[in-house]
């Protein structure tokens, strides 16, 4: 039984929709779960509707974003507002070992899938919730969406040019976090299971776990009562100095360039041909250029400027220097290390249309994931009805026509 | 939470035992949340130190090795000690540690573990069931995994800044915080635990290679614009304004602070308008829809500000929470710890540190209400179990601890 996937064996039954609650699944079925999401045609995901469109033909089964962000889950459809698909749903739950949520507080409940209903059919259930602000506690039902959570945390009171305001974080970088995040959550208690038999309900509050993030200016506050604020790109700690962001030739190109050592520093001095205001005593310690960052930085722009963003970055790292060049979307396809790591592939999904989407996005070296298009609507019904719960096909036909499997 | 009660369920890790050999956020936060779910976490720090120590915050900002904010956080629950592995005898400790533990997690980069003689290879042959979590902003493999690289340079690597962080033609920019390490460490976390649980299936231990940069360049950026790029060979970049395509659907500034203003669809726009009173432009022909708002944002987010700059955040909050309109204030550091939600979900617990005193920690990320996990016991001095850690799995007497320290092998 050698080289399996990790998770083989696992069944998690995902009523996740949107981002986070997918990415659960996603990351579980690239780690080797069984992952089935359950969603309907009578209300479908809003995440489905999300242009482009394969081939430019809008169609719930045809967002490309949509297929990204789901590879990995499977999906079963059923119509949930019908009392007979709420009972299919049940005894699917009780073959799996994870049940994966991201309503809001209650909604489970009033679905009739409650935890404790859960553990009526399956007494060992995980049921993992991952509600904005947890499953409790005075803010239980705030309504946000994952672009303004952040601003629950004290993370976005930090993201902005120095001394400014704070600037918008443009997508919901707290999703595909407590996504991977949840997983792990996900995993700590299906290990609690396998050490004491016994399953429970998580509570991922998103604000918490997107609040770890801010632990440097969460330990600057309880040590020194200072509450932070934007700073660019500047070390969250001001313990590096070169740390930023510098232009380079072109539209819209740039370089970031951080120095931690003083090694560091010397190999970007001579990278820059030793000029003379490098050898002045106000950049000679790291203190010295913490303290003199602005003018530091002013200097290194004005050098930056005239160079290629790639040539710069590899000329940095010939002299053992931290930098990379800041990439757009359109250099994600092209750029090597990309490539070489096959972070982004093209596969066909079962409408026939060729798609990009990333495959496993950490490299394991024992166990490579099969990485499969997002689900269309329903793909694993006839699986999971006929031959899992094992209805028979005139009973399969019925709930089919009368929309319970819908 | 019930901090250090010995009745206490254990965690649900217990069982697990790590090593980690990491500096400062990305392996040691990983490593975090082994140790704080119950595994039993040593880290090994070179006879210097975790750079984490050096790194501050420090109170009164005096530099002090045991009184990093940064180590502080990113250690708790572990016990700490000392190893030179660049020493033929201390190579040979670290390798005989292994051999009793299930997980190394590490974020040195693949030159210097190779210039250690600790490459996966070795390691493997060492304990074949030990699964090694390592964690850097390029990855192991590829052309740019020789390269030099911090929490800035991953993440800036990933698209995420030119995508959606920063005003165009203006710098692109980072979260403020070590946002890749940590997108990393949560990764590492997630597929590092999964091949541990998995191990038997798996048929053993295996290498399980973090890129910062990938992981946020795959899952963040990807996810919603790779597929556009390829089929139609065009991207977005910044817009400096939250969301483009609806409106309002940004940050702006009220009284005392800032708010995220969100009114997206009818109900939340009819909310906010009953908030502000229903103004007299509000049910203006271009505002009545999402799409239209926003080619009109310059319009609408100066009669919107107009309105803010005249109340305070949290009360701007509540209304229209109340209204059905998810705006949020955005909180300063100070005012997420004092926010009473999460001090009634007791994310908050105090701790106590033998240079730092006591002091006010965030708790656990997420509640397994049958196993409870979080932050308990302080990070370690500097060497602080070293007697007690190569005794119990080394077997080592106090003399060859001893005489390993006076070497400064340890």
């Amino acid at each position: 039984m050698a080289n399996e996937l990790p998770l083989k064996g696992v069944r998690v039954v995902n009523f996740g929709w949107v981002w986070a609650g997918p990415v659960v699944g996603q990351t579980l079925g690239f780690l080797g779960a069984e992952v089935l999401k359950i969603e309907s045609a009578a209300r479908v995901d809003m995440t489905r509707n999300l242009p482009p469109f394969a081939d430019g033909i809008p169609g719930p089964d045809r967002s490309l974003s949509n297929h990204a962000c789901w590879a990995g889950n499977g999906s079963v459809s059923l119509n949930l507002k019908e009392p007979e698909a709420l009972e299919l749903a049940l005894r699917l739950i009780a073959t799996a070992d994870v049940v994966v949520e991201n309503f809001g507080p209650g909604v489970m409940e009033r679905l009739g899938l409650g935890y404790e209903r859960l553990r009526e059919v399956k007494e060992d259930i995980i049921l993992f919730s991952m509600p904005a602000a947890g499953l409790y506690g005075p803010l239980e039902h705030v309504r946000t969406y994952g672009l303004s959570l952040t601003s629950l945390t004290g993370l976005d009171s930090l993201v902005g040019y120095k001394g400014g305001d704070p600037v918008p974080v443009e997508n919901a970088f707290s999703d595909p976090f407590a996504g991977i995040f949840g997983a792990f959550a996900v995993l700590a208690a299906l290990n609690h299971r396998r050490n004491t038999g016994t399953g429970q309900h998580v509570d991922f509050s998103q604000q918490e776990a997107v609040m770890q993030m801010v632990a440097p200016a969460w330990m600057d506050y309880t040590l020194n009562g200072r509450s932070g604020g934007p700073k660019s790109n500047e070390h969250p700690t001001a313990a590096a100095a070169p740390h930023g962001v510098f232009p380079c030739r072109g539209d819209d190109r740039w370089i970031s360039i951080a120095v931690c050592r003083d090694e560091e520093w010397q190999g970007l001095v001579a990278a820059m041909g030793n000029p003379d205001w490098a050898a002045t005593p106000a950049f000679a310690t790291l203190p010295a250029r913490v303290s003199t960052i602005d003018r530091l930085h002013e200097h290194i722009a004005q050098w930056t400027r005239g160079f290629d963003d790639r040539e710069l970055a590899a000329r940095l790292q010939e002299h053992g220097v931290a930098a990379s060049p800041v990439l757009n979307v359109g250099d994600l396809l092209h750029d090597p290390q990309y490539r070489a790591r096959d972070t982004f592939i093209e596969v066909t999904h079962p409408l026939g249309f060729k798609e990009t989407i990333y495959g496993a996005y950490v490299k394991t070296s024992r166990s490579r994931p099969d990485i499969r298009p997002g689900p269309t609507i329903g793909q694993d019904n006839e699986r999971v009805f006929r031959t899992l719960l094992d209805i028979p096909e005139a009973e399969y036909e019925r709930l089919k026509r009368d929309r319970i499997i819908y | 939470m019930i901090p250090n009660t010995p009745a206490a369920p254990r965690g649900a890790l217990a069982g697990i035992r790590v090593i980690d050999f990491g500096q400062m956020v990305s392996a040691p936060y990983c490593a975090k949340l082994f140790s704080d779910y119950g595994a039993d976490v040593i880290k090994v720090e070179l006879p210097e130190g975790d750079a984490a120590r050096t790194a501050g915050p420090f109170p009164g900002d005096v530099p002090h090795v045991e009184k990093s904010g940064l180590y502080f956080f990113h250690n708790t629950n572990k016990r700490g000690i000392t190893c030179d592995v660049a020493h033929p005898e201390g190579r040979r400790l670290f390798l005989r540690l292994l051999e009793h533990s299930d997980v190394l997690i590490e974020n040195n980069l693949p030159q210097r573990m190779r210039a250690w003689g600790l490459d996966y290879a070795t390691l493997a042959e060492t304990n074949p069931d030990l699964v090694v979590i390592s964690i850097t902003p390029f990855g192991q493999t590829g052309p740019y995994s020789g390269w030099n690289g911090y929490d800035l340079n991953a993440y800036h690597l990933s698209g995420a800044s030119s995508r959606y962080c920063g005003r165009p033609g203006e710098t692109p920019l980072e979260h403020g915080t070590f946002a890749a390490d940590y997108f990393g460490a949560v990764t590492a976390a997630a597929w590092g635990l999964a091949a541990v649980y998995g191990r038997e299936l798996a048929g053993g231990g295996q290498q399980v290679d973090v890129s910062c940069a990938e992981a946020i360049a795959a899952t963040f950026v990807g996810g919603q614009n790779i597929g556009c790029y390829a089929q139609e060979g065009r991207f977005d970049k910044r817009t400096g304004v939250g969301m483009p395509l609806g409106a309002p659907a940004t940050i702006l500034p009220c009284r005392d602070g800032h708010v995220w203003m969100l009114a997206l669809e009818p109900g939340q726009w009819n909310g906010l308008r009953k908030v502000m009173d229903d103004p007299e432009w509000a049910s203006l022909e271009m505002f009545q829809d999402m799409y239209s708002r926003a080619q009109n944002a310059d319009v609408i987010y100066e009669f919107i500000r107009e309105w803010t700059l005249q109340h305070g955040k949290m009360e701007i909050m509540e209304k229209c929470q109340a209204a059905g309109c998810p705006v949020t204030a955005v909180f300063t550091i100070a005012e997420a710890a004092a926010q009473p939600h999460l001090q009634a979900r007791d994310y908050f617990v105090d701790m106590e540190h033998p240079q730092l005193g006591r002091l006010k920690n965030l708790g656990a990320p997420f509640k397994l209400p049958a196993c409870p996990g979080g932050p308990e016991r302080p990070a370690p001095l500097l060497g602080q179990h070293n007697a007690e850690v190569y005794r119990e799995l080394l077997a080592l007497g106090a003399a060859d601890v001893r005489r390993l320290a006076q070497r400064n092998v340890i």
